[in-house]
């Protein structure tokens, strides 16, 4: 019984911790992504992003940079995270491609 | 306080007043406008019907490279003129002001230019009389307050511009700022009108307030789809929602309260459909230097839904230009300025549809210069497009695919 309940425990922190290297990597290529929308720009880049920054108000992104990074993040993902309506910050594109 | 203009990105509140005084006391024209100032741009236009001297609209972020290309000159400074005192009428109050410009000097006319067929940019003249056409002065649009949600400088801003100018009316910008200064300026300053394309409202949204002094919500220049819609019915529950069809040629033309358009029964001599292409009357049209005969053919695909009274859908443009959140672009001329990119042998703009703008600008290049990159490109450009019809996603190919005729494909 303690062998099965041991082996669980792995089971399942053998998924905790594939998900978290899944969502690290995930948030490394947004970096990435919006980086590179801001250097095509010549916009100065972002060390490091947190969910609550505003797309618009804190990375500067107009409606054409939106438009690039939708494009940028689907080729990678294959999600439209703008398709359901606009969304404003970094921790609401991480919910979309987190789902 | 009678506001003519308020543009909280300057800091600027002019009032009717100021505005006269200033327009009495000047004492320098120049047939070419281009400024990033709204104020400068709306003022030059009306001192240009009071001399009734031609005014040509540049939009302010056009490069160096573009204005030689436009214009044919690179310096415009040189295009100033003194204006004599006497030269224009003195004029005393708000009243008389509207009232002058209503009667401008008949050579008066003002020059905007739009993505011609070729590639090079067509130049399009309206008189009074056409730029005018559908301006509505009456008791109930004489209180309106403006939200000014367009570039001063393209047909749709001017075209608000004048139902403003000629009703005495306040405009308040809106283009070009925050969410926040948006809402707050709707709230602060009572907007009843707003007229915007689909990709402004679209980035409005979600919204969770609600502004009742709206009472008209203006759309052109791409397709409005239901959800934003339905979305802006809440957010202005008083506004009657009117979506436009317009063009640099000819102006607004119709107007429809959803996807069908019907025209009026006096207006229906001066459309014509022909196997699905809509074609407007030339009396309808500013004067360009293209010749088109007596009908002008839009480029725009339509379904007739009836015959009498005619009424009829949208599908989508024939011609190969891009719409880019309601801006038109010519991927002919994006092509031909890429091409002088050193080291680029062969290139292939074509648009890729967005949830934001609509569609958005794409180029495959093929390089015989392995240093290029992607950023490289983008800020050589940066000098020779306005930002709007820079590619924003390129790509490096070997070979381009081309079509039987030897033409390459557009189609993505």
């Amino acid at each position: 019984m303690a062998m099965v309940r041991v082996n669980m425990v792995l089971f399942l922190g053998y998924y905790k911790i594939r998900d978290d290297i899944n969502t690290y990597v995930m948030k490394e290529i947004v970096l990435k992504i919006i980086n590179t929308v801001l250097e095509n720009r010549a916009k100065p880049k972002v060390k490091l992003l947190k969910p609550d920054m505003h797309l618009r108000n804190d990375i500067g992104f107009d409606s054409l940079d939106l438009a690039e990074l939708t494009v940028r993040v689907e080729a990678e993902f294959n999600i439209d995270i703008f398709e359901d309506g606009i969304i404003n910050t970094v921790g609401e594109i991480y919910t979309k491609l987190e789902k | 306080m009678d506001i003519f203009l308020k543009d909280i990105s300057r800091d600027r509140i002019a009032t009717w007043d100021h505005l006269i005084d200033d327009l009495n006391n000047s004492s320098i024209y120049n047939i070419y406008c281009k400024s990033d100032d709204y104020y400068k741009v709306l003022k030059q236009i009306i001192l240009s019907l009071l001399t009734g001297k031609e005014i040509i609209l540049l939009d302010s972020d056009s490069t160096d490279a573009e204005i030689k290309k436009l214009t044919g000159h690179t310096d415009l400074s040189e295009f100033n003129t003194v204006l004599n005192k006497g030269f224009i009428p003195k004029i005393n109050n708000k009243r008389d002001l509207i009232q002058t410009i209503k009667n401008p000097p008949p050579n008066w006319k003002i020059t905007l230019f739009t993505s011609g067929t070729t590639g090079i940019p067509k130049k399009v003249s309206h008189t009074f009389t056409s730029i005018s056409r559908f301006v509505k002065t009456s008791e109930r649009t004489k209180d309106n307050i403006w939200g000014f949600a367009y570039n001063p400088t393209h047909m749709a801003g001017i075209q608000v511009f004048f139902q403003a100018l000629l009703n005495g009316n306040s405009i308040i910008r809106l283009f070009g700022l925050s969410n926040n200064e948006i809402f707050n300026e709707i709230r602060n300053n009572h907007i009843t009108n707003i007229s915007a394309t689909p990709t402004f409202y679209r980035l409005l949204l979600p919204c969770s307030e609600k502004f009742s002094s709206v009472k008209r919500i203006t759309s052109g220049g791409e397709k409005f789809n239901k959800s934003t819609f339905d979305q802006l019915s809440i957010v202005f529950p008083n506004a009657k929602i009117t979506n436009v069809y317009a063009s640099t040629e000819a102006g607004t033309l119709f107007a429809s309260q959803d996807e069908v358009f019907s025209i009026r029964s006096d207006f229906e001599a001066f459309i014509q459909i022909k196997n699905n292409e809509l074609f407007i009357h030339g009396s309808l049209l500013g004067k360009t230097t293209t010749i088109f005969g007596e009908w002008y053919n839009t480029g725009d695909l339509v379904e007739i839904v009836s015959q009498q009274p005619l009424k009829f859908r949208f599908l989508n443009r024939k011609s190969e230009m891009i719409n880019v959140g309601g801006y038109k672009v010519n991927p002919l001329e994006v092509e031909e300025v890429i091409l002088e990119v050193k080291g680029i042998t062969n290139v292939r703009v074509f648009p890729k549809k967005n949830s934001i703008l609509g569609n958005i600008i794409c180029c495959e290049v093929v390089s015989s210069d392995h240093q290029i990159t992607e950023a490289k490109i983008r800020s050589l450009l940066q000098y020779k497009l306005q930002e709007y019809k820079i590619p924003r996603i390129i790509t490096f190919v070997d070979s381009l695919p081309t079509t039987r005729t030897g033409k390459i494909k557009r189609n993505s």
